[in-house]
């Protein structure tokens, strides 16, 4: 078969560009710890606010010195608790779901960004080092009160203790 | 002859018979690998579990009394619940998991890492080794089977921080956390998690029997055929 040189050139210019840029992704998804979402479990949305559910009180739980779990429920247009308070350097797991519709959950400055979907449970760990206020919002449409859903987790200074 | 393969020289060398197309091979060989990748995430011929994060490591004691840490279960399949011995029946249902995947450990296939159960007493100020060895007998502990705890904050560290189980005193003495059943490996790392809803015998004999077959499979060559199979998340 003849392919004209330059018709060629062009081939494994392209063929090239896609090997680097590929390499690039895997490259930086490993370096930089990139956390894809993806599905971490399933929860019933008809009985998610009910005793037994972590989401039956979501809020903020102390698992040990520094590290934190946090179990957010998203439902129109609020989040659920819409403040959070952790002492800075500390680590937090969240654990997102919705009650009724698609709402997304991004926390302003940090690498935290997921959809979350109600029957879906999104996870994500982050560690807060520099004390602040963090805006977390969401970001996918969900209804008319959408431009309202906010909330913000209060990085606190660490208590000085000198031991 | 001669005149037909001075105007069309390439077209000619190329639909010689007898001769290789150097080309045509090249891109087979180049295909093959790629057909079976495809194949091989598709059709998963190999299941893992997944490798979920690295298990705490801890220096706790045992039912005996004796020092009891995650190095003693090294090269060891260990299924790890959380109780307290004044729990009563609360705690029976990762229990009963427990019981019935130890009766069957026969069936595994006989040259597999060792099996051992776990039990992590979460109230280290009334469980003693006495009242832990009492706890054993009365839930059906048997061989392989291990009560242990440890210092409260240390504890706190490993179950809270390393295990990610929160668990809180009750003002009534009890202690509230999510039943919870955790299968870890030789290497000491997370292979399934069972947090609040727990799996039913059969399953969870299913992920111990996956972990054994992985391990005493997954030597010399088929030893890439279990990491590719880790690579493309052929997950049960």
């Amino acid at each position: 078969m003849h392919i004209d040189r330059y018709e060629q050139i062009w081939i494994r210019i392209s063929v090239a560009v896609l090997v680097i840029f590929m390499i690039g992704i895997v490259v930086a998804g490993w370096s930089l710890s990139i956390q894809v979402p993806g599905v971490y479990g399933r929860v019933d949305p008809n009985t998610v606010t009910e005793p037994g559910s972590p989401w039956a009180e979501p809020g903020l739980r102390e698992l040990a010195p520094g590290k934190y779990e946090a179990y957010i429920l998203a439902q129109i247009w609020t989040f659920v608790p819409g403040e959070i308070r952790v002492p800075a350097g500390s680590e937090v797991t969240f654990y997102v779901t919705s009650k009724d519709v698609q709402h997304g959950f991004r926390i302003q400055d940090t690498n935290l960004s997921f959809m979350v979907l109600p029957g879906q449970i999104s996870k994500m760990t982050h560690r807060f080092e520099e004390p602040g206020e963090y805006v977390f919002v969401c970001h996918e449409y969900c209804g008319v009160g959408h431009h309202t859903m906010a909330g913000k987790l209060i990085v606190e200074e660490a208590v000085a203790s000198n031991q | 002859m001669g005149v037909q393969s001075l105007a069309q020289p390439k077209i000619e060398k190329e639909h010689r018979p007898g001769r290789i197309n150097k080309a045509k091979v090249l891109y087979v060989l180049a295909g093959l690998p790629v057909v079976a990748i495809l194949a091989f995430a598709i059709f998963r011929p190999i299941r893992v579990l997944p490798r979920i994060d690295l298990a705490p490591s801890y220096v706790f004691t045992d039912q005996d009394g004796q020092r009891f840490s995650s190095e003693d279960m090294r090269a060891k399949i260990v299924l790890y619940n959380f109780a307290y011995t004044h729990c009563g029946a609360a705690c029976d249902d990762t229990f009963q998991v427990m019981r019935d995947v130890q009766a069957r450990l026969g069936e595994l296939d006989p040259e597999s890492p060792e099996v051992h159960m776990v039990t992590i007493s979460l109230d280290p100020e009334r469980d003693g080794p006495e009242q832990l060895r009492a706890y054993a007998a009365q839930v059906g502990g048997g061989d392989n089977w291990h009560f242990i705890t440890g210092p409260p904050q240390q504890l706190k560290n490993v179950v809270g921080g390393g295990f990610e189980l929160f668990y809180e005193s009750a003002e009534d003495g009890s202690i509230r956390f999510q039943p919870t059943l955790l299968l870890v490996d030789g290497w000491n790392i997370l292979r399934a998690e069972y947090r609040g809803d727990l799996p039913t015998s059969e399953e969870m004999f299913e992920d111990v029997d996956l972990l054994a077959t992985e391990a005493v499979k997954s030597k010399g060559v088929s030893r890439f055929a279990y990491e590719a199979a880790h690579l493309f998340l052929c997950y049960p």
